[in-house]
This record gives structure tokens, C-alpha cells and sequence, in this order.
């Protein structure tokens, strides 16, 4: 009976997934036919080949390695270090800067997304590499700071203790005993913020006003193109190359999931 | 009991600051640590959090984009907004179908989550994979593979219902009902994962004892499940229901990319309405006031979260 229920939901929860990737194997005739077909009769890779020689493909992809990878190295060195003030010291003021950490991931998207636009319109920023990343580390800066800090508390102090009686200073625990120690913990965390920087859709979409300054995921949301019709086989191609290294990161993080949802790491 | 919520390490940390760091509370260490990202989170999220109530305070619009000039109108927006019936609508939307997102997505997560516990290591491990890849899924191709599903023609949906009749031109995204029906299906989907495997790590935690008496007292299954786990359950799952809350009452992304608010405002919830406000009409002015009364109806209960959350397993 619960192997049952286990069964269905199963298949009801994976379905979705595996249509996207049915669908991307199938050729033109089997996608558009009134009478599905659960797997590809003639499987082929048109659909990949169709995806990514799409005009804007390779320049929105750049795009979004450009974005994405100073965002997350941005965010873990800035954060890194707060992360170790905000765990491994108590002075005052550290309560009122967890509070604002945890708030700003709170607040709707649209209330950080209309200042951070007139702000950088004003600035003639919008458009740019730029202020995309200033918008990226907004958001990904503070659950970065948190989920790091978590793995600093973690370390016991007694480990601290043993450096300082050894004669180590601040700073050198900090750099030859902490960094070490959190190391698995920050490239969590470098993941978290890979997810959330790549998957950003809405600030892309508001701040780029350009197809070649757009990121993957405006790409891919501009398949659905009301005029030239969706080629589905095609856009569930793209969809599987844009969603398989998430897929990949999630299951690679999977123990540490919670913790960094909790601190709103992933939005739902 | 220490909530899932709380990273698990945390559970080896000292409760109380050792002796030897108190000694170092001159030290100007934490100072210089924090200053980068303190400097750059004023900048980023301070700033514009100011900014967006001085803008609600102005008639910024598609003029001032150009022109860069714009005036002052004192509470205008909000007279305006409070006085607007399209704003009370969105409103009374977003409460009604934030609530049946959560509804959905809680009681679906506490029956998946109560499955595993009763499931042998390979269900266990098979349903566990299923759950994190369907959370994988980014919004933008989720939005996009649900459009297909539900594609009127060729749509498998569609084709599937065709049990009952002849539905393969249903428009789903065109029909204000059907089209909560499809967003509601995808937020829950999407939903289900963190809630069942949150809840989860929590539900392995209830003591076997209490249940085991429960049983030998005569409780039937459901008894046990409802007077025993439940209790263990509850502070796990107020953060849940909070945070889901939070998150569903700003859902954007999904509603945009299916039904764009449509047909008509239909599903215009708060984060559609602002964002064509704001960005469609180019009432920024206008959009930041709606964001800042959104912001501060939500207040309460991100004050309620993050209270909890400190409390949950941070030592302060």
C-alpha cells in the first residue's frame, strides 16, 4: 500500500521533468501530434543542435558566466569574512546586522528591483554587466553570509583556543585555522549562489532591454515568442541545457539543501 | 527540540561565549572583517530600501527616464493607491491564493514527509531523488515545461483528460479559473520538496517511545500521527508555513511566465500588479508605493520568521 502511494507520486512528481526531457529527443512530427508519445520513436538531437545555434545563444551564455562568476566570487570573499566576524566575535551591533541580513531576503522582488532601476538609470548603468552584478550581490550577499556563518559556529572553540595558547594571533587562526576548516562549507555556498545568480530571470529581464545583453534565462523565456510561434522540441531542449547544471549542483549539496533554504538561499 | 530549520552542525556549537573570546572584545578584528560587505550592503540593499520610499514620495515616471527630472507629491501615491479599486483586488487575490498555495503545498509536504518515514531504503532513496530534482528545476524552465503540459492541442494534459470528453482546446492560460488551477499545480510542485524533506529531517527526530505508548494505549495510526508527531512537528512547521507564506505571497516569476496577470488582471497578484506598474506603464512612482505597502502588510510576519529563526539554533 505506502510502496503504492510512493509509486504514484513518484511518477506524478517526475513527470513534468521527464516530458521536458521526452519532448527534447523528439523529432518536429512527435512533438506537435494530438496523440502524445511517452517516449521518442525516432529519437533525435535537432533539437540541441536548433537550441544552441539560436542568434543569441552563445552571447547570452557568455553573458551569464560573465555575470554569475564575479557575482559568486564577489559574495563568498565579502562574505567569507563577515561570516567569521559574525560568528567568531561578539561586539556590539552583531545582532542588528544578523536581523538586517535575514530581513533584506524577505522583502518582495519588486521592492529591491525599483530603487536598484532608478538608482542605476540615474547612474546610466542599466544595460551593463555592472548593474547586474551590484543587483545579483544584493540578493545573494546576505544568505551567503549567513549560510557561511552557520559553518563557522560549527567549529568548536576549543580548536581556536589550542592556536591561541600556541601563540597564534587574530589573524592568523582566522587565515591557517577557520578558512581551512570552513572550506567545505563555502563551496556550499559558492553553489547557492551559482543557483541564485544563474537562475534570475525578473532583474535580467528589467535591467538588460537588449537581446545581446540578456542573460540564459531571458533567453530561454524568449523562446515563447507570440508571433513566430514555439518550436516545443526546441525550447525543452534548451530548457534541459539551462536546468541541468542545477540539477547537477542540487543533488551534489542535497545535505546542506535545508540549512540554505531556510536562510533563503533558493527561492521556491 | 532544535528545528530543521537550524543547520544540524549547530547542535556542537557552545551556547555560551568561551572565556577566551570575550577577552578579545577591544579587538578591532570583527570591524575591519565586516566592513567590505557592510560597505556594499548599504550600498546595495540600504540604499535602494531608502530610495524606493523616497520614490514612493515622487511622480518618477516614464518622463523622468529621460529626462531625469521628477517632483514631489507628498502621500499622493498612496491617496491614489488606497483609493483604487485594482489595488484591493490584487490585494484580495494575493491573500486568497497565497493561502490555497500554502494550504496545498503544507498538507501535500506533511503526507510525503510522514511517507518517508514509513518507506524501506529504496522507496526512501527513490522518492528523495524524485523530490530534489523536481526542486532543482529552475522557475524560467518550470514556467516553460508547465506551459507545454498544459499547451491547448498538444498539450499531454489535454490529451489526458480527453477521458472525460473532448478537451484538447482548452485554453488554460486564457480562462481565470483554469489559469489558478495551472500556476497553483506548478507552485505546488515546486513547494512540495523543501516542505517534505525539511519536515522530514524533523519527523526522524520524534522519539519512538511516545509513539510506541501511544500504540500500546489503543491510538489508531491517525491518532498517533495527530496527538504525537504533530506536537513534535509544530515548531517546524510554523517556520514552514511562515516562509511559505513569505514566498508565495511574492511569487512572480511563475504567474509572468504562464499567464502574464491575464486574462485581464485575473491573476494580478501584488508582484504582477506592482511590476506592471512599475515597469509596464512606467508609474515608478506609483509601483514603489504599491512595493512599500506590500512590504510593510508582509512585516509582521517576517518579524515573527526571523525571530523564530534566531531563536531556532543561532546562539546571540
Amino acid at each position: 500500500m505506502k510502496n503504492t502511494i510512493a509509486a504514484v507520486f513518484c511518477l506524478v512528481w517526475i513527470f513534468p521533468v521527464y516530458w521536458m526531457v521526452n519532448t527534447a529527443f523528439k523529432p518536429r512530427p512527435e512533438v506537435m501530434t494530438p496523440d502524445p508519445h511517452f517516449w521518442p520513436h525516432h529519437p533525435t538531437l535537432g533539437n540541441f543542435t536548433a537550441a544552441v545555434t539560436q542568434p543569441q545563444f552563445l552571447t547570452n551564455l557568455g553573458n551569464s558566466v560573465i555575470v554569475v562568476t564575479v557575482t559568486v566570487l564577489a559574495s563568498i570573499v565579502l562574505g567569507i569574512f563577515a561570516a567569521a566576524a559574525l560568528s567568531r566575535f561578539r561586539f556590539p551591533g552583531r545582532r542588528a546586522i544578523m536581523v538586517v541580513i535575514l530581513a533584506v531576503q524577505m522583502l518582495p522582488a519588486t521592492a529591491m528591483l525599483i530603487p536598484l532601476f532608478t538608482m542605476f538609470n540615474s547612474l546610466d548603468l542599466l544595460g551593463t554587466y555592472s548593474a547586474l552584478i551590484l543587483a545579483y550581490v544584493a540578493t545573494v550577499l546576505p544568505f551567503s553570509i549567513w549560510v557561511m556563518r552557520g559553518f563557522f559556529v560549527a567549529v568548536p572553540a576549543e580548536i581556536e583556543e589550542a592556536a591561541q595558547i600556541d601563540g597564534a594571533g587574530t589573524w592568523r587562526i582566522l587565515i591557517s585555522v577557520l578558512f581551512p576548516l570552513v572550506a567545505p562549507g563555502v563551496i556550499a555556498t559558492g553553489i547557492f549562489a551559482f543557483i541564485a545568480a544563474w537562475n534570475d530571470y525578473l532583474i535580467a529581464y528589467t535591467f538588460m532591454q537588449d537581446e545581446a545583453r540578456y542573460t540564459l534565462p531571458v533567453w530561454l523565456a524568449s523562446f515563447t515568442n507570440p508571433h513566430t510561434g514555439t518550436d516545443f522540441g526546441a525550447q525543452m531542449a534548451a530548457s534541459v541545457i539551462f536546468a541541468a547544471p542545477v540539477v547537477v549542483f542540487f543533488l551534489i549539496i542535497q545535505r546542506n539543501l535545508v540549512a540554505g533554504m531556510s536562510a533563503g538561499a533558493v527561492k521556491g | 527540540m532544535k528545528t530543521a530549520t537550524a543547520p544540524r552542525h549547530v547542535h556542537a556549537a557552545p551556547t555560551a561565549p568561551p572565556a577566551a573570546r570575550s577577552r578579545r572584545r577591544r579587538d578591532p578584528a570583527p570591524y575591519l572583517l565586516l566592513s567590505p560587505a557592510a560597505l556594499v550592503l548599504a550600498v546595495v540593499t540600504l540604499a535602494p530600501i531608502g530610495f524606493l520610499v523616497f520614490t514612493s514620495f515622487t511622480d518618477w515616471n516614464q518622463r523622468t527616464l529621460f529626462t531625469g527630472t521628477y517632483g514631489f507629491v507628498g502621500a499622493d501615491q498612496y491617496t491614489t493607491l488606497l483609493g483604487n479599486p485594482a489595488f484591493w483586488w490584487s490585494l484580495l487575490r494575493t491573500v486568497l491564493f497565497t493561502t490555497a498555495m500554502v494550504a496545498g503545498s503544507v498538507l501535500i509536504g506533511m503526507g510525503v514527509s510522514h511517507l518517508l518515514t514509513r518507506l524501506g531504503r529504496g522507496w526512501r532513496y527513490t522518492v528523495t531523488v524524485v523530490l530534489i530534482v523536481a526542486w532543482a528545476m529552475p522557475n524560467v524552465a518550470a514556467s516553460l515545461v508547465w506551459n507545454w503540459l498544459f499547451q491547448p492541442g498538444y498539450g499531454v494534459v489535454n490529451w489526458m483528460l480527453g477521458v472525460f470528453g473532448d478537451t484538447a482546446g482548452l485554453n488554460w492560460a486564457q480562462d481565470p479559473v483554469l489559469a489558478y488551477v495551472v500556476i497553483w499545480l506548478l507552485i505546488v510542485w515546486q513547494a512540495v520538496p523543501f516542505i517534505a524533506l525539511t519536515l522530514n529531517a524533523a519527523e526522524t527526530q520524534v522519539p519512538h517511545e511516545y509513539q510506541e505508548a501511544a500504540r500500546l494505549d489503543g491510538a489508531s495510526e491517525i491518532a498517533v500521527y495527530r496527538i504525537v508527531t504533530l506536537r513534535f512537528l509544530r515548531p517546524t512547521l510554523l517556520l514552514i508555513t511562515i516562509l511559505s507564506v513569505i514566498w508565495d505571497y511574492n511569487v512572480f516569476n511563475q504567474i509572468w511566465l504562464i499567464s502574464r496577470g491575464g486574462p485581464g488582471d485575473a491573476t494580478a497578484t501584488l508582484g504582477v500588479y506592482t511590476y506592471k506598474t512599475a515597469f509596464v506603464g512606467f508609474k515608478i512612482g506609483n509601483g514603489a508605493a504599491i512595493s512599500v505597502v506590500t512590504t510593510l502588510l508582509l512585516l509582521a510576519l517576517t518579524a515573527v520568521y526571523i525571530r523564530n529563526l534566531l531563536k531556532a539554533g543561532e546562539d546571540l
